[in-house]
């Protein structure tokens, strides 16, 4: 026994020190043994650009003898990578991105003031870059929208948007389309908006309630609903095939656009808007090169980031990256995209650089959804949005005294030990914990790494609940947010935004999603054993791939798949029609087929779970008891009833317990492929935590509250089902 | 009632024949046991007549219909099967009512019939429990009365006693006879054990290897087997062989000149049942190697010459290890020496 012991002894140490150098090599890989000063830099550049970059860095390294290492982030993962590393001390020395949240990161700390003088800019572009007076990060490229099209289609590019209205509708027809832009994106939406004489650069102060905004929701309304010139929900994927597919006459995106592009492709600025006779203002974006507060290697970082911007990196970013450098002194780009953007950067507005933006996007895309979908006039669009706006940028509640917290807190901690002591005292506890003190040892591993996974982050988030967080600054405000989801504060009980509507729908959610995994699963599991089915193994493997499949991308393809005018579906549905007309089932514009669209994607990913559990359950029934209520005169369903169906719901049971947990918690799909459409009406608990948490405002505290009352439906959940199964299942 | 026939049945699974053309004629009322060493085609061929098994070639018969393509259900058959197939999740009251209740009989006569069967099988009491919470003959009288409760015109009964103990398996063989005159049904009963055969059946089948060795009463099976395979299998302790040989009207058992009142030429098979020894008879001389005390009686190994046999004798026997006997013959049986077929059987 004691050699035992030992010997396990050992395995563990062994495996701790395993896992100590396995740890311990990956982190010295990264670190760099030259000589030379090592300067990382990251970006979230592809293509010519990463190939610009990468020369820059290139020959300013081997000009000054400095190691430059480029690291590439995706984009998408690009802000929130940042403003987690870097106060981690995991951040880089210098990284380049847009100007839009450089107020934020400063607020944040993660920036040091640029040191170094930069030359004169196009398009103010310095001035993107200042907050409060002082200049944080060196600008290099100008971003902006341009109106692209293909001179094989067109001949010469319009100038107003009543010409431009024109000339799409000639090219609109048999599966091509005039034009071809994110219609209900907000950022796409801007050059109208500001053409109408609105905008939101006071972020959530924003008055979105006018007849300007109204006016040029009509607009966005007439462009991309009744002229039908527009594709509906088009994603960018979409718009490069239609392009390359030489069906999309005019686009209207950013030089990003041209990497993706196989045709012949030009570029001028925006048309000015008829009704307005202003020119269309899209929205400007500073790309810089930012210095992070606690690099290592800050001189050199300053050096090499005014160097990029300067003559010679603005040179090699022209030239390679094909950027429009906003350096003032670079001599325009001959490249006609680039020169669009350089001429569209001097009318275009500078994106607004306030922290609460976000929430005006999502207020604001909620208006252009509704109104493009015809759900309301733009003038209801417009109020809506500002009451929306108006909810995502209440100030927080009212802080509150923690002292009463601190003392329940302590009083329960207090009982809590109070509780460890009496129960240790017990001499048969103590003694039974000292004969398996070894066996203790072995699920030592195992309860860390729960408590450090599971326990630590939910105890976290359970403080963090107690806490309002906005712009920076956290507040102790205790059960406030509870009160304030549960009394529906903000909303009518029956707005889909109020926790009730959401909750309800979470639950019709669940138990649908359940009723069908279970049904389906088991019919595939009863049809599977049927001895006149031919390669089983075969079908059992194809019919798991759903679950094996990472759930976001079957998401992602089922979305595309319910696409209103070019998806599967609806063509397999068109094959079934009658008639020419193709079907277009708007599988987002209602909550009954935006529900089902999630429902299916759902089933697809949930089926075989049940299945792989019924058919290791049906193993366990002895075929001769369905033998015997054959021969007893029972007929299939019978047999299934009384038989067959008693014995599977024992194993049945956890695992109808733990996917409905799961399928509750199903934040993927409904984000991925409904996204809460249409007016957030399909949205689930989780999926709208998350939206308070990080796209209205950074409401933590509210979104931990949120996520907090659903693990309370949960636990209450599964002690009813344990109850309801008659043992504990769970 | 029913009766039953097989005419040429033949069952194969894949390129394997398992029941090479059976027929058989089975009486209204009659207590037939199918009797055969594991692997012999017995319980396949109740399968097949239970309609669990799809019938390769050949016409079975229920009461003069051919049931080849009838579903299970509609055969009207009642089954108990070797591990009972008791509905673990029902009562003792819902497993036995679980043909009526499929059948939509009213409530009132499944309570009616099931307490008047569990009655007469004494599970009065136990109506309320679930198999799980039974003994082994419990069960197996629960089994039993599901099926009887049923009151079909063809039971099947699938090694039910094989799974309890000796003395339990010996009570129950009398209950099934006890039901059997009581109820007066046709039974098709399955087993390995040919005392369970010799005791309950009113005809017995031996198969082997797919294929009819006999079909008989016990007695016929027992005093007149048709081969020597029958012979083997019925009746325990198994019949003693001999190979001998059969020249100028002399009988040889192993060397050994025997008066035997019918004469073979060649080479046959001499049979001779524990039973049918003569302590003291002049034929043979042996040594005891062991002697089995049954009780009543015992069972003596002897060594005779190059063979082993068994003679069984009353107690006390008077006999211990290592004693010399002598042994005659008080009856016998031939068999030929390459088929095995019967071709004698004689007395002295």
């Amino acid at each position: 026994m004691r050699k035992a012991c030992r010997r396990a002894l050992l395995t563990v140490i062994a495996a701790v020190q395993l896992i100590l150098a396995v740890g311990f090599g990956v982190f010295t890989s990264g670190v760099a043994y030259s000589e030379e000063p090592e300067l990382v830099v990251w970006h979230s550049y592809r293509g010519l650009e990463e190939e610009a970059v990468l020369e820059s860095a290139s020959v300013w390294g081997q000009q000054q003898g400095v190691d430059v290492r480029l690291v590439p982030i995706p984009f998408g993962a690009f802000d929130s990578k940042i403003e987690t590393s870097i106060p981690r001390g995991n951040g880089p020395d210098i990284f380049i991105g847009g100007h839009s949240n450089v107020a934020k990161w400063v607020d944040f700390s993660l920036l040091q003031p640029a040191i170094n003088e930069v030359g004169a800019q196009r398009a103010s572009a310095d001035e993107a870059l200042v907050v409060e007076g002082v200049p944080y990060g060196y600008p290099l490229a100008l971003k902006t929208l341009v109106l692209l099209y293909n001179p094989e289609l067109i001949d010469s590019p319009p100038s107003t948007t009543d010409e431009l209205i024109s000339m799409a509708s000639a090219q609109t027809g048999e599966g091509s389309f005039g034009l071809v832009y994110e219609a209900t994106a907000a950022y796409y939406h801007a050059p109208w908006m500001h053409a109408f004489g609105a905008d939101i650069s006071s972020g959530s102060a924003t008055d979105l309630d006018t007849p300007e905004h109204a006016a040029a929701l009509g607009f966005t309304r007439r462009l991309a609903a009744d002229e039908e010139i527009v594709p509906l929900s088009p994603s960018s994927e979409l718009m490069s095939s239609l392009y390359n597919a030489g069906k999309a006459a005019f686009i209207i995106s950013g030089p990003w656009f041209v990497g993706d592009v196989e045709l012949p492709i030009a570029a001028v600025p925006l048309p000015v808007v008829s009704e307005t006779g202003e020119p269309a203002k899209p929205f400007l974006t500073v790309e810089g090169a930012f210095v992070v507060a606690d690099s290592e290697q800050s001189a050199l970082a300053h050096q090499f980031a005014a160097w990029l911007s300067g003559s010679e990196g603005s040179e090699i970013r022209q030239r390679i990256g094909l950027q429009a450098v906003s350096l003032a002194s670079a001599p325009p780009s001959e490249d006609p995209v680039v020169s669009a953007v350089e001429e569209q950067a001097e009318s275009a507005v500078l994106m607004p650089t306030d922290p609460t933006i976000p929430s005006v996007w999502e207020a604001l895309e909620r208006a252009l959804r509704r109104t493009v979908r015809g759900a309301a006039t733009p003038t209801e669009a417009a109020h809506e949005a500002s009451v929306y706006l108006d909810v995502f940028s209440r100030p927080p509640p009212t802080p509150a005294s923690p002292t009463p917290y601190l003392i329940l807190m302590a009083v329960v901690l207090l009982g809590g030990f109070w509780w460890c002591f009496i129960t240790f005292r017990n001499p048969h506890l103590r003694s039974s914990v000292h004969r398996h003190r070894r066996d203790y040892l072995w699920v030592l591993p195992a309860t860390l790494s729960l408590t450090v996974l599971v326990m630590l982050p939910f105890v976290v988030g359970a403080c963090i609940s107690a806490f309002a967080h906005q712009g920076g600054e956290w507040t102790f405000v205790g059960l406030k947010h509870f009160f304030d989801i549960l009394l529906s504060r903000d909303w009518p009980l029956t707005s889909p935004m109020s926790f009730y509507y959401t909750m309800i729908v979470t639950v019709l959610w669940t138990v649908t999603n359940v009723i069908l995994h279970v049904s389906i699963g088991v019919a595939m599991a009863l049809l599977l054993r049927e001895p006149w089915v031919r390669m089983r193994g075969l079908w059992r493997a194809l019919l798991i791939i759903p679950w094996a499949i990472p759930n976001y991308i079957t998401a992602l393809i089922w979305k595309t798949m319910f696409h209103v005018q070019f998806g599967a579906i609806n063509s397999i549905i068109g094959a079934f029609v009658p008639g020419d007309d193709p079907v277009q089932v708007e599988w987002f514009g209602s909550f009954a087929t935006a529900f089902s669209a999630n429902l299916i994607t759902n089933t697809w990913l949930g089926f075989p779970f049940m299945m792989v559990v019924t058919l290791g359950a049906l193993q366990s029934i002895p075929r001769e008891l369905e033998e015997a209520a054959s021969i007893d005169g029972a007929s299939w369903s019978e047999r299934f009833r009384f038989v067959v169906w008693p014995m599977l719901k024992p194993a049945l049971m956890p695992a109808l317990i733990i996917g409905s947990v799961w399928t509750f918690n199903m934040f993927n799909v409904v984000y991925l492929v409904s996204a809460g459409e249409p007016d957030g009406s399909t949205e689930i608990l989780i999926s709208e935590a998350y939206r308070w948490a990080f796209s209205r405002g950074n409401r933590y505290g509210y979104a931990a509250a949120y996520s907090i009352l659903i693990f309370g439906l949960l636990w209450f959940y599964s002690r009813g089902a344990n109850k309801v199964a008659g043992k504990k299942v769970l | 009632m029913a009766s039953l026939s097989f005419k040429n049945i033949e069952k194969a699974y894949g390129d394997t024949l398992v029941l090479k053309g059976v027929n058989l004629d089975v009486s209204d009322g009659e207590y037939l046991v199918l009797v055969g060493p594991s692997g012999c085609g017995k319980s396949t061929l109740l399968r097949c007549v239970a309609g669990l098994e799809e019938i390769t070639a050949g016409e079975l018969y229920i009461n003069d219909r051919v049931v080849n393509n009838v579903s299970p259900k509609a055969r009207d058959v009642a089954m108990v099967f070797q591990s009972y197939a008791l509905y673990p999740h029902m009562t003792v009251r819902e497993n036995m009512g679980f043909g009526l209740r499929v059948a939509r009989l009213p409530k009132d006569e499944i309570k009616a019939r099931v307490d008047e069967v569990a009655e007469s099988l004494e599970l009065t009491e136990l109506l309320e429990r679930l198999p799980g919470q039974l003994s082994g003959g419990q069960r197996q009288r629960v089994a039993m009365g599901r099926a009887v409760v049923r009151d079909p015109a063809l039971f099947l009964f699938d090694e039910p006693l094989s799974n309890l103990d000796a003395s339990l398996r010996s009570h129950m063989r009398l209950e099934l006879k006890r039901l059997h005159k009581r109820l007066g049904a046709t039974v098709l009963h399955v087993t390995h054990d040919q005392v369970e055969a010799l005791t309950l059946a009113d005809r017995i089948m031996v198969l082997n290897e797919g294929v009819v060795q006999q079909i008989g009463s016990p007695r016929e099976l027992f005093d007149t087997p048709a081969n020597k395979f029958v012979a083997a299998f019925i009746g325990s302790p198994s019949m003693n062989f001999f190979p001998s040989t059969g020249a100028d009207g002399k009988a040889f058992i192993d060397g050994v000149e025997a008066l035997l009142p019918v004469y073979v030429e060649g080479a046959f098979c001499l049979g001779v049942r524990p039973t049918d020894w003569l302590i003291g008879g002049e034929l043979f001389e042996g040594v005891v190697e062991i002697v089995e005390s049954l009780g009543a009686e015992a069972l003596l190994h002897i060594e005779l010459g190059s063979y082993n046999v068994v003679v069984q004798v009353s107690e006390p026997c008077g006999f211990s290890a290592g004693d010399t006997i002598s042994l005659g013959l008080s009856s016998f049986h031939l068999f030929d020496h390459e088929t095995g077929n019967r071709l004698a059987d004689g007395a002295l």
